[in-house]
C-alpha cells in the first residue's frame, strides 16, 4: 500500500514566539516567580512562529474545560474538513471513496467523535469504518499511518484516511507555572493534517508524482515510563506531563530499535536515504541525530517544521511527510524512515520505499 | 557599566564551580571541555547557569543564545565575547 497524499490546515491566527511569550508574561504576571525564565525557555524552543485557534487576547476569556473543549470541537471539525479536502482533491478522490477513517487527537475529546461529525458534513459512505484514537499523543501520526496500512493489507482495493487535529493552545492551564508548562506553552502549536492511503490494488484517478510505498511498520513500548509524558487530567483540563528525561530515552533506545527494525527487512541505517521525524523539540531532535549518527541536515525538514509551526503533536510528522512528498521526495527505489515517539513511552517506525 | 573583563581562567573557575554545585558533582569532574550532555544539564539548568553568569559578570545574554552552547568552554568564550563587546 502507498501514502497517496497529505493535506494540512492551520488556524488563521499566526504569532511570533516573542508575541506569545510577552502575552503569557503579561497574563500570568505575579504567578511567575521569574518572568525571564519563561522568555528564555521560549526563546530556546527552536520555534519562530505558531498558528493558534484564537487571537492571543481571547484565551483569557476561556474558562474551564467545557469552554475550551467546545471550542476544540468547533475548530477541529472546520480545520479537519479543510485538510481532508486538500488531501483528497489532488488525487481526483472525494470523501465518498474512503472506506476506513482513522482520527487521532490528544488535545480535546468528543462523543460522537470528530470523524463522526465530519461524516455529517462530507459525502463519506455511511458504512465507512471509523477508528477514533485518543491518548497516543505525539506518536499518533506515525501510529495512525501504521494502523491504516494494517487495514489496507486486508482490503487492498480500498482507500483509508488518517486525520490528526491537534489544537494545543486550547490545553493551556492558567494555574500551572511549572517548567514543563512553560516549555509546553513555548513549544506546541495548533494544526491539522490528513493523509490518504491507497491499498496495493486501489485505483487512483490522478496519480501524484511521488507516492512512497509502506513496506513495514513496528510499534515499540518502553516499560515503566508512564511518568515521562502525557496528561495529568484535572477539572480544568489537560495539565502537561513532560519529563526532561525524554532525550535520554531517545539516546538509550532509538539506535537499537531502528537497527533491529531494519535488520528484519534485511536493511541497515546506511540504506536509509531520508528521515521523516516528528518535530518534538530541539533536545529530542538533537538526541535523534546523535543516537542515529545522522549527517548534518538529515532532519532539516523536521527542524523547519518546528521553526515555522511548532510541535503539533501527532500532526507534526504528517506535516514533515507532506513537505517531503511535495518538495523533497526520494529517488525511485530509495528508502525513508517515518518515525515518532510519544506518551507510554513508545516508538512507532514506518519503513517507506519511493 | 561593565566590570573589567575577566580572564578565561577566572571565568572558567566561576562557571565550573557553579555547575558542580548545581549538579552536585565533584568540582574536578567539571572542566571547560565538559559537554552539557555529559553533565546532564537540561534546559532549566542551562537557563539557571545563564542567570548566574549574567549576575556574576554583569552582562546580558541574548535569550536565544543557549541552544548553540554545547560545552562549558562555549560559555566561557561567550562571556569573553560579550565582555569585549564583539
Amino acid at each position: 500500500m502507498q501514502i497517496a497524499s497529505v493535506g494540512t490546515a492551520f488556524p488563521p491566527h499566526r504569532f511570533t514566539q516573542a508575541e506569545v511569550s510577552a502575552m503569557l508574561v503579561s497574563r500570568w504576571g505575579d504567578k511567575l516567580p521569574e518572568p525571564r525564565l519563561l522568555t528564555r525557555l521560549h526563546a530556546n524552543c527552536g520555534v519562530d512562529t505558531r498558528h493558534f485557534v484564537l487571537p492571543l487576547d481571547e484565551y483569557p476569556k476561556l474558562h474551564g474545560f467545557k469552554q475550551t473543549n467546545d471550542r476544540w470541537i468547533q475548530a477541529a471539525v472546520e480545520l479537519g474538513e479543510t485538510a481532508i479536502i486538500r488531501a483528497l482533491e489532488p488525487l481526483g478522490l472525494t470523501a465518498a471513496d474512503i472506506s476506513a477513517f482513522f482520527f487521532a487527537s490528544v488535545t480535546g475529546i468528543a462523543s460522537p467523535t470528530i470523524d463522526a461529525r465530519l461524516l455529517n458534513r462530507m459525502p463519506f459512505p455511511t458504512d465507512v469504518k471509523r477508528t477514533p484514537i485518543f491518548g497516543l499523543g505525539c506518536v499518533a501520526g506515525a501510529a495512525g499511518i501504521s494502523r491504516a496500512s494494517d487495514y489496507l493489507r486486508a482490503f487492498p482495493k480500498q482507500f483509508a484516511l488518517l486525520l490528526s487535529v491537534e489544537l494545543c493552545s486550547l490545553t493551556w492551564q492558567d494555574d500551572d507555572q511549572s517548567v514543563a508548562n512553560l516549555i509546553s506553552t513555548g513549544l506546541f502549536g495548533d494544526g491539522c493534517a490528513a493523509v490518504v492511503l491507497a491499498g496495493a490494488e486501489a485505483v487512483i484517478p490522478t496519480r501524484p508524482a511521488a507516492m512512497p510505498t509502506i513496506l513495514a511498520t513496528r510499534s515499540t513500548f518502553y516499560r515503566n515510563t508512564e511518568h515521562i509524558m502525557g496528561w495529568d487530567i484535572r477539572d480544568t483540563g489537560f495539565r502537561i506531563v513532560l519529563s526532561p528525561d525524554v532525550p535520554r530515552i531517545v539516546l538509550g533506545n532509538l539506535n537499537r530499535d531502528v537497527d533491529s527494525f531494519l535488520a528484519a527487512q534485511s536493511l541497515t541505517l546506511a540504506d536509509i536515504g531520508s528521515w521523516i521525524f516528528h518535530s518534538g523539540g530541539p533536545k529530542v531532535l538533537e538526541a535523534t541525530e546523535t543516537a542515529l549518527s545522522l549527517p548534518p541536515d538529515a532532519l532539516a525538514l523536521s527542524w523547519k517544521s518546528l521553526r515555522e509551526v511548532g510541535n503539533l503533536s501527532a500532526a507534526s510528522v504528517l506535516c514533515v511527510l507532506e513537505d517531503t512528498m511535495k518538495q523533497h521526495p526520494g529517488k525511485p527505489g530509495t528508502y525513508s524512515i517515518l518515525a515518532a515517539m510519544g506518551p507510554a513511552f513508545c516508538l512507532e517506525l514506518v519503513l517507506l520505499r519511493w | 557599566m561593565s566590570e573589567t573583563p575577566a580572564t578565561a581562567e577566572a571565568i572558567a573557575q566561576i562557571i565550573t564551580s557553579f555547575i558542580a554545585t548545581l549538579k552536585e558533582l565533584p568540582p574536578e569532574s567539571v572542566t571547560v571541555a565538559s559537554t552539557f550532555d555529559e553533565l546532564h544539564m537540561d534546559s532549566l539548568d542551562k537557563i539557571n547557569l545563564s542567570f548566574e553568569v549574567e549576575e556574576r559578570f554583569k552582562i546580558s545574554i541574548p535569550d536565544d543564545a543557549l541552544n548553540s552552547l554545547r560545552t562549558v568552554g562555549d560559555v566561557v568564550a561567550g562571556v569573553q565575547r560579550i565582555q569585549s563587546g564583539s
